[in-house]
């Protein structure tokens, strides 16, 4: 079986964003990738807490190297689009976020984002830098030759660095850079989110699953949201799981969550062939 | 040869002289330096899992020796405690072949492995008596080579491969035994009663896997039965894959995010990792 185009798979990506809500379920490793993809996503995003703790780093941990190579192994895994989590592009300056996307694209991804967050850090650039970074990441998008769909992110909301306000200024601002979608995680699912969507002019990507239920795809789709992001919600689901189960083995001897477990033969039927 | 290799492998054969103990299989490093944090006293691979991690569709016999014996030594690494290495059959019909991995074994600062009487081949699954003894030989005086002790267990796989036979099952075993195996494993056996048997008829220990027919018999159930070593196999991947997909399956077909699962918050997952970490 081949893959499909990359190409095909990267215009895609950009219409799905053009209209309607579609969930972007985030993978760990080339495995949940592909399960993921089984299970029908229409695209799949890798996600750098996940990456990272599968290699028992902590979130940050991740190199621009092993990000791309993960990217790479994902994109030829699974025939969908795939946008990877690059934290900051792995560069401070703008031609070094220029520099990672052009990377990027060569491993056959649809896409990636791109932080306002320094790697590995809980500082954040200032809004002019930050929108420089988004600028240098757009023009090197658009000599691809092909869509490359930046996701330009504001995340100080969500780290502490800045209040709601100036992080809905920051995504606006990339919006008018022209960046194809933007990211505030955290923003309450309520006005702040209607407002983001009606004002922003571009698509609204949104985390759900931080620390608690959220609102259903139904809800955010009427709320204007174009594309949701699980981040790592899956991962910690997956990796919760297995402490339980090992913890009341390895402390009780007690076995029972181990009886009732998903089949073999389900976890082959859910992975595509790659 | 990793650093404390030989301390590992001292403290892993110390673990199979008497009681009980479970040894949970990792897949990955995160998920090794968790087991190993929540009190494993040694993890071990699991060939599957593995497999599952990098999306093999065919869980057996995909990975080859180098993959293996790379993804062992990462795992060496990773945790502070004995590591196992699950290494299918040897990656290869001959007793050099397995000789061969099992130099491998111990180059990666493994302390033990396991090696199946296993073909590879639908048809013919498993190795006549005669190889697969000469095969288990070989891995034991390779195993003798090691610096330290090097827990070679040697399995019998008729139950996994439609070849429900009790008493071949336990004559191999024997003869495992004979040729000096440390460890004596037969995955799938159909109850308590075969598991009960199989300990009374060896005098090396021997390990039962949960996951596979067995799950739901306590360590407590094991050990009075005469179980040395309880390993998990693919289980505990299975579980952690199970419990993402069964979350996502959900949300899509009802659009609604509440995995019924419990979820490791960020913090939890990063303080498991980073406290597993010798």
């Amino acid at each position: 079986m081949s893959l499909r185009d990359i190409a095909d798979r990267a215009d895609d990506f950009r219409r799905l964003h053009e209209t309607g809500c579609f969930v972007m379920p985030n993978c760990w490793d080339v495995g949940s990738a592909m399960m993921l993809a089984g299970l029908g996503a229409k695209a799949i995003a890798t996600a750098s807490a996940g990456l990272a703790a599968t290699h028992g780093l902590p979130d940050g941990g991740v190199g621009r190297d092993l990000a791309l190579a993960h990217a790479r192994a994902v994109v030829a895994a699974v025939d969908i689009p795939v946008s990877a989590d690059l934290e900051n592009c792995y560069a401070d300056a703008p031609d070094g976020v220029a520099e990672t996307v052009r990377l990027a694209a060569e491993t056959g991804l649809a896409g990636c984002s791109v932080e306002d967050k320094r790697h590995g850090t809980a500082e954040f650039y200032d809004a002019a830098h930050a929108a420089e970074r988004v600028a240098a990441a757009l023009e090197a998008a658009a000599s691809v030759g092909r869509p490359f769909t930046i996701t330009a992110r504001a995340d100080g909301y969500l780290g502490g660095g800045y209040d709601l306000d100036e992080a809905v200024r920051r995504a606006m601002a990339f919006a008018a850079l022209g960046a194809p979608c933007i990211f505030v995680p955290g923003i309450p699912e309520g006005d702040a989110l209607r407002d983001l969507c009606a004002d922003a002019g571009t698509a609204v990507s949104h985390l759900t699953g931080i620390d608690k239920r959220g609102a259903s795809v139904e809800d955010l789709a009427a709320l204007g949201v174009r594309r949701i992001s699980t981040g790592p919600m899956l991962h910690r689901v997956a990796m919760g799981a297995a402490a339980l189960a090992a913890e009341a083995l390895l402390d009780d001897g007690a076995t029972s969550a181990l009886v009732e477990k998903p089949g073999w033969g389900a976890a082959s039927a859910a992975m595509k062939p790659g | 040869m990793s650093k404390g290799a030989t301390s590992r492998a001292a403290v892993f054969a110390e673990l199979h002289r008497s009681g009980c103990f479970v040894m949970p299989n990792a897949w990955d490093v995160g998920s090794a330096r968790m087991f190993a944090r929540l009190g494993a006293p040694a993890v071990a691979t699991t060939s599957a899992g593995f497999a599952f991690s990098k999306g093999n569709r065919d869980w057996v016999g995909v990975t080859g020796r180098k993959a293996a014996l790379d993804h062992a030594r990462e795992m060496v690494e990773a945790v502070a405690c004995p590591v196992s290495a699950d290494l299918e059959d040897g990656f290869g019909p001959t007793p050099e072949d397995v000789a061969e991995t099992v130099r491998g074994a111990i180059a990666a600062g493994l302390a033990g492995c396991t090696i199946e009487d296993t073909t590879g081949d639908p048809d013919a699954p498993i190795h006549d008596f005669g190889l697969a003894v000469e095969r288990v030989s070989a891995a034991v005086e390779t195993a003798r080579t090691a610096p330290g002790p090097f827990m070679l267990t040697a399995r019998s796989e008729n139950f996994l491969h439609g070849r429900p036979d009790f008493d071949d099952t336990l004559r191999r075993l024997q003869a495992f035994e004979a040729e000096g195996a440390d460890v004596l494993y037969a995955p799938g056996l159909p109850d308590m009663a075969a598991i009960r048997t199989l300990c009374a008829e060896v005098s090396r220990p021997v390990n039962v896997v949960i996951g596979i027919r067995s799950a739901g018999y306590t360590v407590a159930a094991l050990a009075e039965a005469g179980v040395h070593r309880i390993s998990l196999g693919s289980a505990l991947a299975r579980l952690a894959y199970g419990a993402a997909i069964k979350a996502m399956r959900a949300a899509m077909s009802t659009g609604d995010f509440a995995p019924t699962e419990p979820a490791l918050s960020f913090a939890e997952i990063e303080d498991l990792i980073k406290a597993g970490t010798p």
